[in-house]
């Protein structure tokens, strides 16, 4: 990368150049040389201390993620409780930052608020610019938050989506096997069914056999049925996988529309307000109009009597108010 | 390793928003340790404002910390608590703003950056002012960022020197004027190469204001270089076995007709016709409100077509619209439409995996709508033009002209008196002096007499019939060298016009290529070429007693270029040398830059205001309107 020249030597000597000029005395020049190496140390307002503070913390917050990133995505290295623990510790992180970051919002307000109650007179603290400069500082801090939690969200959407990944193949083996035992049960029926035909003919014959087929039907039924409950607990199984994901789906992306829903929503109600008070409006000037007009007429009316009997030009009178009057029609 | 001078100027940049300290890049983000100095205010100039926005964004800014921005000149309230970044020209304006700001002790500390070097006089007025105000204690740092130039792709660089072609070729400027124009070209190439680290081998050809700035350039590296800790010193030892790249100097007047050409690719027409200034466009929408486009490298779409004639660019349109649609229409019918009478338990697990694949997918998808939006509205506010002023009937036309080498004189009449706008009537009537080669002062009055009807002011028109029929009379005067004719224009106009006989030169060649490429590729070849020999050769880092004999690799192949036009430049030129730098093999590398990029009309109203001052041109008739 190129270098960039550090010119603050040369202002040092400038400025000692110019201390001489102005008279400054030995101890004065080396005040002032003084202080470019001892910076005074500053005192920093509460709200700076409190954002530095969440700023450590979100980097915390990060460096967990990071350490634990790869943990959390090989399926071999962590059970799926260990995982539910990472996810919890990283929302409870999540929620003390955004509280945090809340806070500092609500003193920025508060101290706007409580100063106006002085009369209106700002103190030096709250002029525009630091306001602005403090609602700065409270957006890089949320944006890094916001993209500290996408990272974490894609980690879940990762794992949810392996999840599904491994239900599904599951379930087409386990439709394939379902397939195979209908097949073996209707062969079963079927081959009941001509074990009853050869039975008939040996009916007294083999009395045990029949015992044993009977048992052989019962061990088929509660294999059947077994398989049928293992059947819907893995579809209730999946359907709460799919359940989860999709949950996860609709907070992370469709949340992401909600506030622009909300503004929409909002403007629409100003909007119907506005409408209303402008109906207002024009119902008044209607009123107006007509009141006026009333007003205008009664007044020129006045005006003709008293034309008519102040000077002798009627005319003009006449001539002013018969116009007036046709406009008013 | 290939300049990049867009990501240098911003790596430079972020690297000043850090304070100046070195970036170390922690895995995840710049929060490792709570660096003090974390939240900041940036102020800048108006020039300043200019080199930051194609670079930078506003969100960006925040991700360096940065909460707020103010223009120098807006008055200021004091913010406690946060340390300020100055990012400003160093000129005495800007010192006495810095000194109020300091005496009232607006911000905590001062972090000063110039944009190019600060003299001395200036530092000590700065010092003198903050003794005064009793403030030292809040200035912590001053440095010299040498980044004062705007960068508006990766290869293309522009001074933002106004009006430096007017002021290079008035007659009337006198030496000292035309001195400081050179230092202030001189002083922004410096910042080019400082930014770059490179130090190249220099050419230009002989005479006139290139040789000026390169002989300056060349005394300014050699200084700087026998400074101990200068800033050319490559870091590892890599970079030193690299070739170093060639830096070829030109002036405008070597090749006026594509500052007036009218051009029918992409990137030239929207900068043209619409006006697009440091990337950013203002189109009239679909719903009739204007919308504000910006249009750099994260465009995928502008930089894949943007050299592409302009029917091939609503072909790409459409086929990226047909691809979207489909796309879209893909993903619709995998997510939505299954709900039918085929619908089981199996279906809904398939449909939930493709839910979630969809709605990621979404981003891009809306990304690529936004993009195609976009292109489709600044092509249609094109189309629209250029069926007003037929603009692709004066660009083919001016085109062939300069194949040929002349014009039917009927055609040429229709054409000045048909559409278009006075100035697309005037470059046309330009373009016709500069590419016919033996003009009938008849046909010149007709064309004069045709201008005069549609109200165009002529100045500079005549202006360039001068230029022209002095080159002529000098060359039919004293043909046989061509070194004396040089001098003789340069001791009457102070400059040198000699290259309008080479630009004459050039049609006669079949292909009409620009002639600045072909004189390029001969440079970075480095074959003998008898256009090129009479070229200068400046090495700053050679020593000055050695002659030129033993320097072949100077003139070797190189790999790399920097191309620099006095006057003004624009796309046309820039595009043309970037496919000069593909089409070879190895792929080479080329920076194209100049004091200010114009369109075509600009760079005429130049030429008029030239025609004006040298008393030419009617004054009756009111000045051309774009």
């Amino acid at each position: 990368m190129a270098k960039v020249r550090d010119r603050t030597e040369d202002f040092k000597d400038s400025v000692r150049r110019a201390a001489l000029n102005l008279g400054y005395d030995e101890s004065k020049t080396a005040t002032i040389m003084a202080s470019f190496i001892l910076h005074k140390t500053r005192e920093r307002s509460p709200f700076t201390k409190a954002s530095m503070k969440t700023l450590e913390s979100i980097g915390a917050l990060e460096k967990f993620l990071m350490k634990h990133k790869k943990d959390y995505l090989d399926l071999r290295r962590t059970t799926e409780q260990e995982r539910d623990s990472i996810e919890h510790e990283v929302t409870v992180f999540i929620n003390s930052c955004r509280e945090q970051i809340d806070v500092l919002k609500n003193s920025i307000n508060h101290e706007q608020s409580s100063s106006k109650g002085w009369l209106g007179i700002r103190s030096d603290n709250l002029n525009a610019d630091t306001i602005a400069h403090k609602h700065g500082v409270v957006l890089i801090l949320s944006e890094k938050l916001h993209s500290v939690t996408s990272q974490f969200d894609q980690l879940r959407a990762i794992r949810f989506q392996d999840a599904i990944n491994r239900v599904t193949p599951r379930r087409k083996l386990k439709s394939g096997i379902k397939n195979v035992t209908e097949s073996s049960n209707s062969n079963n029926f079927q081959s009941r069914g001509n074990s009853e035909v050869r039975e008939d003919n040996e009916v007294q014959a083999e009395p045990i056999r029949v015992q044993q087929q009977v048992l052989d039907d019962e061990t088929r039924a509660l294999q059947v049925e077994l398989a049928s409950m293992l059947d819907a607990v893995q579809e209730t199984e999946s359907k709460m996988v799919e359940m989860s994901a999709l949950n996860h789906l609709m907070s992370t992306h469709v949340l992401q529309q909600a506030q622009q829903i909300e503004f929409l929503y909002e403007q629409a109600v100003e909007a119907t307000k506005n409408v209303q008070l402008g109906n207002k409006e024009l119902s008044q000037a209607i009123q107006r109009n007509s009141s006026s007009r009333t007003f205008l007429l009664l007044f020129l009316f006045k005006y003709k009597n008293c034309r008519r009997f102040g000077n002798g030009s009627i005319d003009i009178g006449t001539a002013l108010t018969s116009p007036y009057l046709c406009l008013i029609h | 390793m290939a300049l990049n001078l867009r990501q240098k100027q911003t790596e430079c940049i972020i690297r000043m928003l850090n304070l100046n300290q070195t970036v170390i890049n922690p895995v995840g983000g710049g929060v490792g340790t709570a660096n003090e100095e974390v939240y900041k205010i940036l102020i800048y100039d108006r020039f300043c404002q200019d080199i930051l926005s194609p670079l930078i964004h506003v969100k960006d800014l925040r991700k360096h910390g940065v909460t707020l921005y103010f223009l120098v000149d807006k008055d200021r309230k004091p913010v406690h608590d946060v340390p300020a970044v100055y990012f400003v020209q160093p000129t005495q304006l800007n010192i006495q703003r810095i000194v109020s700001d300091t005496s009232r002790a607006l911000y905590d500390s001062f972090h000063l950056n110039f944009s190019s070097s600060i003299p001395r006089p200036l530092l000590e007025d700065l010092a003198s002012g903050a003794v005064n105000s009793d403030s030292i204690q809040r200035i912590s740092k001053v440095h010299d960022q040498y980044l004062e130039f705007v960068t508006l792709e990766d290869n293309l660089f522009s001074l933002a020197n106004k009006n430096c072609y007017v002021q290079l070729n008035d007659p009337s400027s006198g030496d000292k004027e035309i001195e400081e124009i050179i230092e202030k070209i001189v002083s922004g190439l410096f910042c080019v190469l400082a930014t770059l680290a490179v130090v190249p081998i220099i050419r230009c050809p002989r005479g006139g204001p290139s040789e000026m700035v390169a002989s300056l350039l060349d005394q300014r590296l050699r200084d700087h270089l026998l400074a101990k800790n200068n800033l050319f010193t490559e870091g590892g030892n890599f970079t030193s076995s690299f070739q170093r790249p060639i830096l070829c100097i030109f002036d405008r007047n070597f090749e006026l007709s594509v500052a007036i050409q009218h051009e029918f690719r992409y990137k030239p027409l929207v900068h043209d016709v619409l006006g697009m200034r440091l990337n950013r466009l203002n189109v009239k929408g679909e719903k009739g409100g204007m919308k504000s486009y910006e249009l750099d490298h994260s465009d995928p779409f502008w930089m894949a077509n943007g050299s592409l004639e302009f029917p091939e660019v609503a072909v790409e349109i459409e086929m990226q619209l047909n691809k979207y649609k489909k796309d879209v229409e893909e993903v619709n019918r995998r997510t939505g439409g299954n709900a039918g009478p085929e619908f089981n338990g199996s279906d809904l697990i398939g449909n939930t995996k493709f839910l979630m694949s969809a709605v990621n997918s979404l981003p891009e998808l809306t990304e690529r709508k936004q993009v195609i939006d976009k292109h489709t509205n600044i092509a249609t506010a094109l189309l629209g033009e250029i069926k007003e002023r037929s603009l692709d009937s004066y660009a083919k036309m001016e085109s062939e002209m300069m194949i040929r080498g002349g014009i039917d004189k009927n055609e040429l009449l229709s054409m000045l008196r048909g559409k278009g706008d006075k100035m697309d009537k005037l470059r046309f009537a330009i373009m016709y002096l500069i590419s016919t080669e033996s003009l009938s002062p008849s046909e010149v009055e007709m064309v004069e007499v045709a201008l005069r009807e549609s109200e165009v002011d002529t100045s500079a028109f005549q202006y360039v019939k001068k230029i022209k029929s002095l080159n002529i009379a000098l060359a039919s005067a004293n043909s046989a060298n061509r070194s004396n004719i040089v001098d003789w224009a340069e001791k009457l106009y102070g400059q040198s016009i000699s290259a309008v006989t080479a630009g004459v030169k050039n049609l006669l060649s079949s292909a009409h290529q620009v002639a600045l490429t072909r004189t390029v590729d001969a440079l970075m070849e480095g074959k003998p070429n008898p256009e090129i020999d009479s070229y200068l050769v400046f090495d700053p880092r050679a020593p000055k007693s050695t002659s030129g004999s033993n320097s072949s690799h100077l003139k070797g192949p190189f790999k790399e270029a920097i191309i620099f036009m006095i006057g003004g430049g624009n796309y046309v030129e820039h595009g043309s040398l970037q496919d000069l730098a593909h089409s070879q093999q190895p792929v080479k590398h080329v920076i194209y830059g100049t004091t200010e990029i114009l369109t075509g009309g600009e760079f005429v109203e130049q030429l008029a205001v030239l025609g004006k001052k040298m008393g030419l041109g009617s004054s009756d008739i009111a000045p051309a309107i774009k």
